[in-house]
């Protein structure tokens, strides 16, 4: 019955394909700094998943934002949770994402024929940068407010646009109900968008190319 | 890169693809246990560590010391540290806007900059120190990102971080790019040596700066974070702030022993026609911006330096609402202070300081009208005063405080020099008490004084 | 020997792999369940009884009409909202007391009650309900709602503010 089913979906999805050229590759021999780069996709996906939990009762509004997480932190079942995942595993992400950078810097694993994989790497990581900066002013407490009022005035101190990249950073001149919006709207829909694409294709490369062995002196 | 090298390339990973394992299970099982390591990890963070609780964000409060999420603080700190430099320091654009630019194009190029077809460490001395320079940076940057950059005088903490953090990387990379680029013979040791003692020079003037520092007190802002807890902050910034004129119940229609505002008529704030009317946010906006026309001043940051924040008005605001509004029901709240079982004796730590803090702040505190009697301190309330040494005295039911606590106003010279306390209400008995029994007992100011008198 | 170690082993990892990952799934997805229905659990406030007035101050034969307020905290949200209604004595005993609500069964608008024609009419469509809150015309679909009531031993009359809907 079950091998009916398989065999029937086989045919039209192309499990077995899926399976050799996904799953079933031969790679060089295994290092855990290797897995880092998975380690990555798995925060990602569980900052996905606590975040869309968070928008259940998150409200972007100056008058609310606060209150809703206090709600949540205090009211709501395992809401500590949720956030305190969501809060702990944006932190460790840009760490994870931070050193797996490092290791395919330090193995060299960047040249031929890898250079569009890092080339996409570089954009994952300073999207991920993007989606800690715009998290950040979410709770709409002092720190988060401060430290985003100075964020924006550094980008403003371009020389003759800087002006208006802060306002477009802030939607107007100030840091107000705008901000909150459009920082909310990157974290949650356009960010991740551009996150979840550029993963597809750094994950498209990986398997293309393979994982990178650890060089040696024959390298 | 040529055909050939490219093939080498390619043969090469064929033979470590024949030594190698497969995706699954192997690689697999083990980025599960990576992702398993990680996620008890946050687990543990998110339970044992939490998320720490911060005031709300408030606009008019320009005086809080922006902090940015600490994997952005060796940015903040290197722009703070690039600002002390002389002439170029103040073209801020040149740190905010072309280094990290500069740093992200490397980055972008590197694959393009990095031409040569070796991977192992041994052949890319020259990468491989750089980066370590730049990681040690940012980690040294991020430590003492706490520390002021400014200082009296020679700052030495100052002096030290400009040349750890700034000074000493830039030497290096110029040395580490001379000899890579210019002088084309130097040997991978000369480059492992600079980069190694450019580390340890960094690392050492870092701790150097951290323990120079001068100790920066951290301030604790206390977060109220349930309803009890807010209404208790609420109640407590009311008995200072608003008691004088509004009364400890807010009933006060016409205000009196108060300079410059004796006899003026006052809507009772804990009727109806205020509770019903004005929605939370209205009632934050009236303390905030105060009726100056009918003589209340501001209260709120955004309108008094000194005053209160938005969160401390909120507090207030919830205050009066779950203590006054008959449509909020209020929820079982802790007493003042604990109460006293029979033969126990207060002390002021447990028990005085509440009480104080409820019933007597508003007016016995610097700036007011009050016998220079502030007592917002153990010492103050024992030692301080016009009346300093009569106000409490061990073991005696004719000290003052007693007296005027008890409805018994001071004479002195057939001249009242004390009226009753406090002025427009009494306390209740247990709290009476409490003073009572606290001064019989000598005023123990610790609980453990306390304990000691039995 | 080897094949079948190999196998084993292969067997060994994919049930690690499987029990690890309903470990992270039901780590997380179980406090996602609670946290999603939590405001579901939460026990309700409304029921709170309310007190109209001493029976002595409320005529016999004539509605006497009373309002109160009702505040609904929702997470951070605090809402106060209005209802009305009539006390209708019939004669002195305690037990003959009818509470309606003034919400009108139609569309919720408010009634009132006319002292000439001896009904409530609601000011919408103009529908009327008889003193006992039955429609005599007009759109609505059901009798006025009523109160439960209680009379408290000094006379305190006291509703529950849970409107009961009567059948049609």
């Amino acid at each position: 019955m079950w091998k009916k089913i398989y065999a029937w979906l086989d045919e039209r999805l192309g499990l077995q394909e899926m399976y050799t050229s996904i799953l079933d590759r031969p790679e060089p021999k295994g290092n855990w700094w290797n897995t880092l780069g998975s380690a990555s996709l798995f925060l990602f996906l569980l900052q996905g998943a606590t975040g869309i939990f968070l928008t259940v009762y998150y409200t972007p509004s100056p008058d609310h934002a606060y209150d809703s997480i206090q709600y949540i932190m205090e009211s709501v079942a395992f809401g500590w949770l949720i956030r305190g995942i969501h809060h702990w595993g944006a932190t460790l992400m840009v760490l994870v994402v931070f050193i797996h950078m490092l290791r395919v810097y330090i193995t060299a694993s960047y040249k031929y024929p890898r250079e569009l994989t890092w080339l996409i790497g570089v954009g994952l990581l300073i999207t991920t940068l993007g989606m800690g900066f715009t998290g950040y002013l979410l709770p709409w407490n002092q720190r988060a407010f401060w430290a985003t009022t100075v964020g924006t005035q550094i980008a403003g101190s371009v020389p003759f646009i800087g002006n208006f990249i802060l306002k477009a950073l802030r939607g107007g001149p100030d840091l107000s109900a705008l901000t909150l919006q459009r920082f909310f709207s990157a974290h949650i829909w356009m960010l991740p968008a551009i996150l979840a694409a550029l993963i597809g294709v750094h994950l498209y490369l990986i398997i293309k190319h393979g994982e990178s062995h650890f060089p040696t002196e024959e390298d | 890169m040529n055909q050939d090298i490219k093939q080498k390339i390619h043969e090469r990973y064929q033979r470590e693809l024949q030594r190698g394992e497969r995706f699954w299970p192997d690689s697999i099982f083990k980025d599960l246990v990576m992702a398993t390591a990680i996620f008890l990890l946050l687990i543990l963070l998110a339970t044992f560590v939490g998320v720490p609780a911060e005031p709300k964000a408030d606009p008019s409060d320009t005086s809080y010391v922006p902090r940015p999420e600490w994997y952005f603080l060796f940015l903040f700190k290197f722009l703070a540290i690039y600002g002390q430099i002389p002439v170029i320091g103040k073209i801020e654009w040149l740190a905010t806007v072309i280094v990290p630019t500069i740093a992200i194009g490397l980055l972008v190029l590197l694959p393009f900059i990095d031409k040569s077809p070796h991977r192992y460490y041994g052949k890319r001395v020259f990468a491989i120190g750089v980066m370590a320079i730049v990681v040690v940076s940012m980690v040294t940057l991020t430590l003492m990102a706490d520390v002021p950059t400014t200082g009296e005088g020679i700052y030495i903490p100052g002096i030290l971080q400009t040349i750890g953090g700034l000074v000493v990387p830039a030497v290096a990379y110029i040395i580490l790019i001379l000899m890579n680029f210019v002088f084309k013979k130097t040997s991978a040791g000369a480059m492992i040596w600079t980069s190694g003692i450019t580390i340890v020079l960094m690392i050492g003037l870092t701790a150097a700066t951290l323990a120079l520092a001068p100790q920066v007190e951290k301030t604790e802002t206390e977060v109220a974070l349930t309803l009890e807890d807010q209404i208790l902050a609420g109640q407590d910034l009311y008995s200072i702030h608003c008691v004088e004129c509004h009364g400890d119940d807010g009933s006060v229609t016409v205000i009196e022993g108060v300079a410059g505002l004796e006899g003026k008529a006052v809507m009772p704030i804990s009727g109806k026609d205020v509770l019903y009317t004005l929605n939370d946010a209205s009632l934050a906006e009236v303390i905030s911006y105060g009726r100056p026309d009918a003589g209340m001043n501001p209260f709120g940051k955004a309108y008094n330096p000194e005053g209160l924040t938005k969160g401390e008005i909120d507090y207030i605001v919830t205050f009066m609402r779950y203590s006054w509004d008959d449509r909020f029901e209020k929820p079982q709240m802790k007493p003042v202070f604990p109460p006293l079982a029979e033969g126990e004796v207060p002390s002021y730590e447990v028990h005085i300081a509440p009480i104080v803090k409820r019933y007597c702040i508003s007016c016995h505190r610097p700036g007011k009208e009050n016998n220079n009697y502030p007592m917002t301190t153990y010492e103050e309330i024992v030692y301080s005063g016009d009346h300093a040494g009569k106000n409490v005295v061990a073991g005696s039911m004719e000290s003052y405080l007693l007296q005027v606590i008890q409805g018994t106003p001071i004479i002195e010279n057939g001249e009242e020099v004390i009226g009753v306390m406090p002025p427009k209400s009494t306390l209740k008995p247990d709290v009476i008490d409490a003073f009572v029994r606290w001064v019989m007992a000598g005023m123990p100011n610790t609980a453990a004084d306390a304990a000691a008198v039995k | 020997m080897s094949g079948s170690r190999h196998m084993s082993r292969r067997d060994f990892v994919k049930l690690s792999t499987a029990i690890l990952g309903s470990f992270i799934g039901a780590v997380i997805g179980i406090p996602a369940i609670g946290y999603l229905i939590a405001p579901a659990l939460r026990e309700d406030k409304a029921g709170k009884p309310v007190v109209i007035g001493n029976l002595k101050d409320i005529p016999i034969g004539k509605p006497f009409p009373f309002s109160f307020t009702v505040t609904k905290v929702n997470g951070w949200e605090r809402t106060a909202s209005s209802f009305g209604g009539f006390v209708i004595r019939k004669s002195e005993a305690k037990e003959d007391i009818l509470v309606l609500s003034s919400r009108c069964t139609h569309l919720s608008c408010r009634v009132n009650w006319e002292e000439n024609r001896q009904v409530f009419v609601c000011p919408c469509h103009d529908a009327n309900f008889s003193l006992e809150g039955k429609v005599l015309n007009g759109p609505p679909p059901a009798p006025l709602g009523k109160f439960e009531y209680q009379v408290q031993d000094d006379g305190t009359l006291v509703i529950i503010p849970l409107e009961v809907l009567q059948e049609a």
